[in-house]
């Protein structure tokens, strides 16, 4: 469940995690810029291609990939189906389900794919990104990009926080479970919503303890960031020759679409 | 110079709960003092008193010979720093690095500056290596040095720590007595702890108060302490190990033991006292490997 946010990866020495994470970040973007904009799904498979590529040359254990993925695979399929079976006009099969007859259409099926392949490509950038780079200097790169500091606050804060709030439900969850807490549906059920509502209470008084800590060290309703370097002109050089990347392949498919 | 006093303080919890009841406490400047008491004693109360987390109903608390109530949050942070108990509870960045340096950047300090606190408190705690670790990776140990050196770089002429040994290993236990010991003795910072950990605190504290359902029930060097063991039990406090076995034997087993050894040195010293020199080998550590 928890290598869910496991972040070892981004500690490892290779390529990818040498470049400035601000190079990572803009080169990122203009990917899903780039997939956010593409009309045929051939730019995104590909994107999506070059990523888990990239991911599997890492050495990512796949099953960290695959739970990863599992979430937007699901948000996929589901877009695949009533994309199908709602919109467009040339039939393709029909199936009955529970009585009523449903029509595939081949240009729902089309539309729900291109969806698809731009959900897949879009999140496996996301994906290489922070299996390459660590959360707090992902942060740091977006305050180089003046994003506000009242939000990155309570990004660094929650980032933080989610490993001890873990810690502390998985050990919840591990006391439940030896006092057979899980063995039966509704006794499943009353126990989560225990642990979910331990949860939130423990989160409260967390926040409370920290906001007391943060004081006692002069905090005073912002928190203070040190300066960033300047960015490197191997840096520069890499995110140019990315962009330039970027740029041609969509032009490329704009002028196959075209 | 007093480095805290407290006088006459009392403090109620919103339920009702009287939590301190007219303490009197007071710390000489470069003294290491500890708060004994068992759990609800009123320790961790008197703690976030001192530096201003919860105001006294009555009495006076002065922080460097000033009322607290006077100083600036600026002025407050910079002459009392307070380690928690759960290190979880004060690392809130997501680097060791920004930790330490949050305290000295919330001062306003040149860039320079605050670097040079992070590199000073994470020597001072045996810590620079951990600098651009994530704070989720570290260890409780590691976490507890970390916190205590985010302290460390606001420079306070008062530590006060909640139970610092809690959670740690033994090993972990003596390395933090020992660094505390090191910043108390050579670079003469005032060190107040508040615990229920009895058997190190004779080899560290100039004085210890024992506190008993919000009351100071004594107060003096260790050696006054613990031979009123009447007072220790009403406390449900305990002998240091050492000093119960020795209480036990002059006891039950008329071993004539002079006063009360509260260091495994002292005891060592007076049972060597009683075995007779025939008995002793001589260079007995040669023996071994």
């Amino acid at each position: 469940m928890f290598d869910l946010f496991s972040d070892i990866f981004t500690y490892r020495d290779n390529a990818l995690t040498r470049i400035d994470p601000r190079a990572k970040v803009v080169i990122a973007l203009a990917a899903l810029i780039a997939l956010l904009t593409a009309e045929r799904v051939i730019l995104p498979l590909f994107v999506f291609g070059i990523c888990l590529g990239t991911v599997a040359a890492l050495r990512i254990p796949a099953k960290l990939v695959a739970v990863r993925l599992a979430a937007p695979l699901s948000i996929v399929a589901v877009l695949v189906v009533i994309q199908t079976f709602f919109t467009g006009t040339t039939p393709l099969f029909t199936i009955t389900l529970a009585g009523w007859p449903l029509t595939a259409k081949a240009e729902g099926l089309r539309q729900g794919v291109f969806l698809g392949g731009r959900v897949l490509g879009s999140v496996s950038v996301v994906f290489l990104l922070g299996v390459v780079t660590p959360a707090h200097r992902i942060f740091q790169a977006l305050r180089w990009f003046r994003i506000s500091r009242n939000w990155l606050e309570i990004a660094i804060l929650m980032y933080r926080y989610i490993f001890v709030l873990m810690d502390r439900v998985a050990d919840l969850a591990a006391a439940q479970r030896l006092r057979l807490g899980y063995t039966a549906r509704g006794r499943a059920m009353k126990s989560f919503t225990a642990l979910a509502g331990s949860t939130i209470i423990h989160s409260l008084e967390q926040a409370k303890r920290t906001h007391d800590a943060m004081r006692l060290r002069g905090y005073r309703g912002t928190m203070p960031f040190g300066p960033l370097p300047e960015l490197g002109r191997r840096d520069r050089m890499i995110t140019a020759l990315c962009l330039i990347g970027i740029l041609s392949a969509r032009l490329l498919e704009w002028g196959i679409t075209g | 110079m007093k480095a805290v006093a407290v006088t006459g303080v009392h403090f109620t919890y919103d339920d009702g709960t009287e939590a301190l009841s007219g303490i009197d406490f007071q710390v000489e400047e470069g003294e290491f003092v500890a708060v004994l008491g068992s759990n609800g004693s009123g320790k961790t109360t008197l703690i976030a008193l001192l530096v201003g987390l919860i105001k006294a109903k009555s009495g006076r608390i002065e922080i460097g010979g000033r009322e607290i109530g006077s100083l600036t949050a600026e002025e407050l942070y910079q002459r009392v720093g307070l380690v928690f108990q759960n290190p979880n509870d004060q690392l809130f960045a997501a680097t060791v690095e920004e930790d330490v340096a949050f305290g000295p950047r919330n001062l306003n300090l040149p860039e320079e500056e605050v670097q040079l606190r992070v590199r000073s408190a994470l020597t001072a705690v045996a810590a620079l290596p951990l600098r651009g670790r994530a704070i989720h990776h570290l260890s409780f140990g590691e976490q507890k040095r970390v916190s205590l050196a985010g302290v460390l770089a606001m420079r306070p002429a008062v530590l006060i720590l909640d139970e610092p040994t809690a959670g740690l290993d033994p090993a972990g236990e003596a390395q933090m007595m020992q660094l505390l010991k090191k910043l108390n003795r050579e670079e003469g910072m005032t060190v107040i702890l508040a615990t229920h950990s009895v058997d190190m605190l004779p080899l560290f504290a100039n004085r210890i108060y024992v506190l008993d359902r919000g009351r100071v029930l004594q107060q003096g060097p260790s050696e006054e302490i613990f031979c009123h063991q009447e007072m220790i039990d009403r406390a449900k406090l305990r002998l240091p190990y050492v000093s119960r076995l020795m209480y036990e034997m002059k006891r039950h087993d008329g071993v004539p033991i002079d006063g009360l050894p509260l260091t495994i040195g002292e005891a060592r010293a007076q049972l060597l006292e009683l075995i007779p020199k025939e008995m002793i080998l001589p260079g007995i550590e040669e023996i071994g490997p």
